[in-house]
């Protein structure tokens, strides 16, 4: 598994897409997908919102993420703000960070992109 | 040797912390600086304390004013963590202050009662929303507080979903 991580709007998706020659088709989104047609995607993006679909269904999201066998996860860094006040918001970040961890643990390669710059953090330099 | 931990929320940042400190042998102090109020206060709290368990901790609480703690002779610190800490001091009256110098001379007063002292801050202006004027202020303390301590740290890392990002000096892993 490759994870790649970073803020909002930092070129992860392109970045994916360039290295890997993957088109939009290859690529699942985690705000829209039918959530039992994860298992077969190639790649996800915004799995944090996929973590978001999955607390709200009842599905534990820590469970599930440690079950995920995926090539690609494009996950966003959302944790680097102010405490939400809506406790659902807090508990989505949480539980975001906690999925995050799973992945990065489980990925032989971890990518983070910034301003479209890819760095890796953990695994071998490309 | 001081060292600071960043990074966002549940992102890893105690447990990269701890573990820096593993090797450590005498005495080993957690200054907790969240209070425990409220239920999810109560986990967190609960949730770290179960992290910690058995690597010999002894666990100091103290919400605001660092340089107030008596420490005899040399310890190994983990305090954690600067955004609790710097909102207790920032909020505690009805008139908000700015805490930047008291909270680098507890920092300071540490630091000389420490044989090693890991830090635990967290990153919290990259989330782009305008909070308004008090929670703004926040983030500008924390972001000056979080370079000054970057100044007297011998080793600075950010973790990234557990991943440490070395930004200065090195890690002992």
């Amino acid at each position: 598994m490759i994870m790649i991580t970073g803020g909002a709007y930092q070129g992860k998706t392109q970045y994916a897409e360039n290295r890997f020659g993957l088109t939009d088709d290859d690529i699942t989104d985690g705000n829209t997908c039918d959530i039992s047609d994860v298992a077969n995607a190639r790649c996800i993006r915004h799995y944090e919102l996929l973590v978001k679909r999955l607390i709200m269904q009842g599905t534990d999201p820590l469970e599930f993420t440690k079950n995920l066998d995926m090539p690609i996860v494009i996950m966003n860094e959302i944790g680097s703000g102010i405490i939400p006040l809506d406790k659902s918001e807090r508990e989505w970040r949480e539980i975001s960070g906690r999925a995050g961890c799973i992945i990065a643990d489980k990925a032989i390669e971890v990518v983070r992109v910034c301003c479209g710059i890819a760095t890796v953090i953990k695994g071998e330099t490309l | 040797m001081t060292t600071l931990i960043t990074g966002g929320a549940k992102c890893g940042k105690s447990r990269l912390a701890e573990k820096l400190l593993d090797n450590c042998r005498g005495r080993k102090l957690y200054i907790a600086t969240m209070k425990p109020f409220g239920e999810e206060a109560f986990a967190a709290i609960e949730r770290h304390r179960k992290i910690r368990a058995g690597k010999g901790f002894e666990t100091i609480e103290k919400y605001t004013g660092l340089d107030e703690i008596q420490i005899s002779g040399k310890s190994h610190i983990l305090l954690e963590c600067i955004a609790n800490l710097c909102a207790n001091e920032m909020f505690e009256n009805e008139k908000i202050c700015d805490p930047t110098e008291h909270i680098i001379r507890g920092i300071e007063h540490l630091r000389k009662r420490a044989e090693t002292i890991v830090i635990v801050t967290n990153n919290v202006g990259s989330d782009g929303v305008d909070y308004g004027s008090e929670t703004n202020k926040y983030i500008e303390v924390m972001g000056r507080v979080n370079a000054l301590i970057t100044g007297i740290s011998d080793n600075v890392a950010e973790c990234v979903y557990g991943v440490p990002v070395v930004l200065k000096g090195r890690l002992e892993i």
